[in-house]
């Protein structure tokens, strides 16, 4: 077993100014709108706290580096849950925005590239009218 | 020295008291065994009621309020209560410590106490039963798991106490096999079921936490309205699937890994033969623990998700085949040239082979988005996860049953009654399943209680199956049982397979309350077939 590190009174203090000083941005970036980037910001602060804490105060960074493994490996799982989850939250729905998906799947068949342009009542279209029709091929 | 060897855990130290409070690793093991079983049994006989409602259209026996019970019920007690704790704290518990050579796990009174967690959340699970069950399914979907009247708290909080009990067994195991090996026991040279372990354990302790948060999330929003799952308070229903699959597919790994490492022992035991591909098969175990984490919405992709997010789960849930596979190919190939002797172990792990096959591939199917849109929710789904979790996991803890129970008792079963019995658990499980991918690619959805007049031809197969299934299976247990009364004595020093671990080498049977009389020297590796000669010995 290696021996029990002993920290300078020095470095705590240093490390418990910086805990007050990181709690006091928090505060003030609370007060200014960055949209949704204020969580994540305020999770970033949040985390660099931690850290600190888990490095200095429990002595992570002077313990033997399995540890160190599975702190690391719980900050990846963690990593892992929420990017993956937010593949689902911040697309959900993306079906009907993409406008190649958008429009009627049976419209885009080739059988319909040889037909002339109808309304929804079969009078025929003027092409120009719509941008969507400009890679119509007609003859 | 005769005093000596006739001393072993099971009669000393003698008392009741020296049962409920021993820190003896393998006195613990027969608890979880026990309690297992009898959950088991509890489970299986809700399986049979289920498919008896089944055999015909129509509520003949229960309703479907009833039948929404017993089938949450079913779900519940055979994965939170047997699968899940049966095998690492059963024979993990038992074997673990004697295949490392150390004298107990590295903490015997956690090890004591995670068994007592594991009682306390059962019991939470015994008064849901009789306080009128629960009716949501066992994966608590909300919204109508916030809304259910039935008993969602009681059961979710038993899941949550036992989700305790996993971590600290999973904990446990770690330091076990990093802190207490034998000089010598290198990784390369520990048995492939100690490998599997460690994967297992990697899973419970990384897994499990997330399980505890949902639940508490849940009971967050039932009693405090706090809006997390409903849409109405601000939530997001498919949040909660998120979080349950996050940890419920990989429990699916704590439920099969251990039983990979089952296979792992029989094969080249009742081979004779080195295992082929030891360092694939243990890295593989480590991908498949790592690969799970990564594709739990392939649970979800009826659910609403990102069109994006599927394609990403798709994608990487074929990862999951290729170490499956390498695992597959290995023991096929360790079979290869070997001496195959069909005891009861080799049967169950053939018929493990030929499952788990069957399983894992239309797992693959289920796996591709196109296909599984109309498969989902299907009896496609109900049978292929059983061809999974029972063709596999409980074969596999069958077959390590019948290998490790000379070992674990002192005493051998009828060798033919196991090999009828193991061959009625192949067949009647074939019967049971195997019309069930039928039924779910016709269209018949899981959890109802009755059915269109097309379905009765194979569900009424599916229910006469199932009873020759039960009653297989319940021949098997009783026959090991049996022999336990008989008091069908092998030597102490046997070895009646011949294996070339320290349980079967170093230790006698049953094992001495120490494990080892003194501290084992290791000569060989696990599976050193094609070096040293180990004879089966097999005395009464």
């Amino acid at each position: 077993m290696s021996e029990h590190h002993i920290t300078p009174l020095r470095t705590y203090l240093i490390i418990a100014a910086s805990l007050l000083f990181l709690s006091g941005v928090t505060v003030w970036v609370s007060y200014i709108d960055l949209g949704s980037f204020n969580i994540v910001l305020a999770m970033f602060v949040a985390t660099v706290k931690a850290s600190l804490v888990a490095f200095f105060f429990m002595h992570l960074l002077w313990d033997d580096k399995k540890n160190l493994t599975m702190f690391l490996m719980s900050l990846m799982f963690f990593g892992i849950f929420v990017t993956i989850t937010m593949l689902d939250t911040e697309f959900r729905g993306d079906l009907g925005l993409n406008p190649e998906t958008k429009d009627p799947i049976n419209k885009r068949a080739a059988f319909y590239d040889t037909l002339p342009l109808t309304d929804t009542h079969g009078h025929p279209v003027d092409e120009h009218s719509d941008e969507h029709h400009e890679d119509k091929d007609h003859h | 020295m005769s005093n000596k060897t006739k001393q072993n855990y099971l009669n000393h130290p003698k008392g009741i008291m020296s049962w409920l409070l021993t820190l003896d690793h393998k006195r613990i093991g027969l608890m979880y065994l026990f309690s297992g079983i009898l959950f088991f049994f509890l489970g299986g006989l809700l399986a049979l009621v289920m498919r008896f409602e089944l055999a015909a259209p129509g509520n003949d026996i229960i309703s479907n309020e009833v039948y929404n019970n017993v089938y949450t019920l079913h779900g519940a007690i055979m994965i939170f209560l047997f699968i899940i704790p049966a095998i690492p704290g059963a024979l993990g518990n038992i074997l673990l410590p004697l295949m490392v050579g150390a004298k107990d796990v590295a903490f015997p009174r956690l090890n004591l106490a995670s068994f007592y967690i594991y009682s306390f959340g059962a019991l939470f699970a015994m008064y849901t039963i009789i306080n009128g069950g629960v009716d949501t399914g066992w994966t608590f979907y909300t919204p109508y798991s916030t809304q259910s009247s039935s008993n969602v708290v009681p059961m979710t909080l038993g899941i949550f106490i036992i989700g305790f009990s996993s971590i600290l067994t999973g904990l446990n195991f770690i330091a076990t096999i990093h802190k207490m090996r034998i000089p010598g026991l290198t990784w390369y040279k520990l048995p492939l079921f100690v490998w599997a372990l460690y994967g297992t354990s990697l899973v419970q302790i990384t897994a499990t936490p997330v399980l505890a948060i949902t639940m508490v999330l849940l009971m967050l929003e039932r009693f405090l309205g706090i809006g997390i799952f409903d849409p109405a308070l601000g939530g997001d229903p498919v949040l909660y699937q998120h979080f349950f699959w996050f940890y419920s597919h990989p429990a699916v790994y704590i439920m099969i890994l251990p039983a990979f490492g089952i296979i792992s022992e029989i094969i080249p035991v009742h081979s004779r033969k080195k295992i082929w591909g030891y360092k694939f098969i243990a890295y593989s175990t480590l991908s498949i623990a790592f690969i799970g984490f990564l594709v739990w919405g392939h649970h979800m992709f009826t659910s609403g998700q990102s069109v994006f997010s599927q394609i990403v789960f798709s994608f990487i849930t074929y990862f999951v085949g290729i170490p499956t596979g390498v695992k597959i190919f290995s023991w096929i190939l360790t079979m290869y040239k070997g001496q195959v002797s069909f005891t009861p172990p080799m049967f169950y792990a053939l018929s493990f082979l030929f499952l788990f096959t069957i399983g894992g591939l239309t797992g693959i199917f289920l796996g591709a988005v196109a296909l599984d849109i109309h498969l989902h929710d299907t009896y496609f789904v109900v049978a292929h996860f059983h061809y999974v979790m029972q063709g596999g996991t409980i074969v596999a803890f069958l077959g390590g049953l019948h290998h490790w129970w000379p070992k674990s008792f002192g005493v051998m079963y009828n060798q033919t009654i196991a090999n009828i019995a193991a061959l009625g658990v192949f067949i009647g499980f074939n019967g049971t399943f195997f019309p069930q991918f039928l039924l779910g690619l016709r269209g018949m959805p899981r959890r109802y209680a009755t059915y269109d007049e097309q379905f009765v031809e194979l569900h009424s197969y599916s229910t006469f199956w199932s009873g020759i299934l039960g009653i297989s299976i319940f021949i098997a247990v009783m026959n090991l049982f049996w022999s336990f009364i008989k008091k069908n004595k092998v030597d102490p020093g046997s070895n009646p397979w011949g294996g070339m671990t320290l349980e079967w080498t170093h230790t006698s049977s049953p094992p001495h309350p120490h494990n080892f009389e003194e501290e084992p020297v290791l000569q060989h590796g696990p599976y050193d077939y094609d070096k040293v000669i180990v004879d089966k010995t097999y005395k009464k």
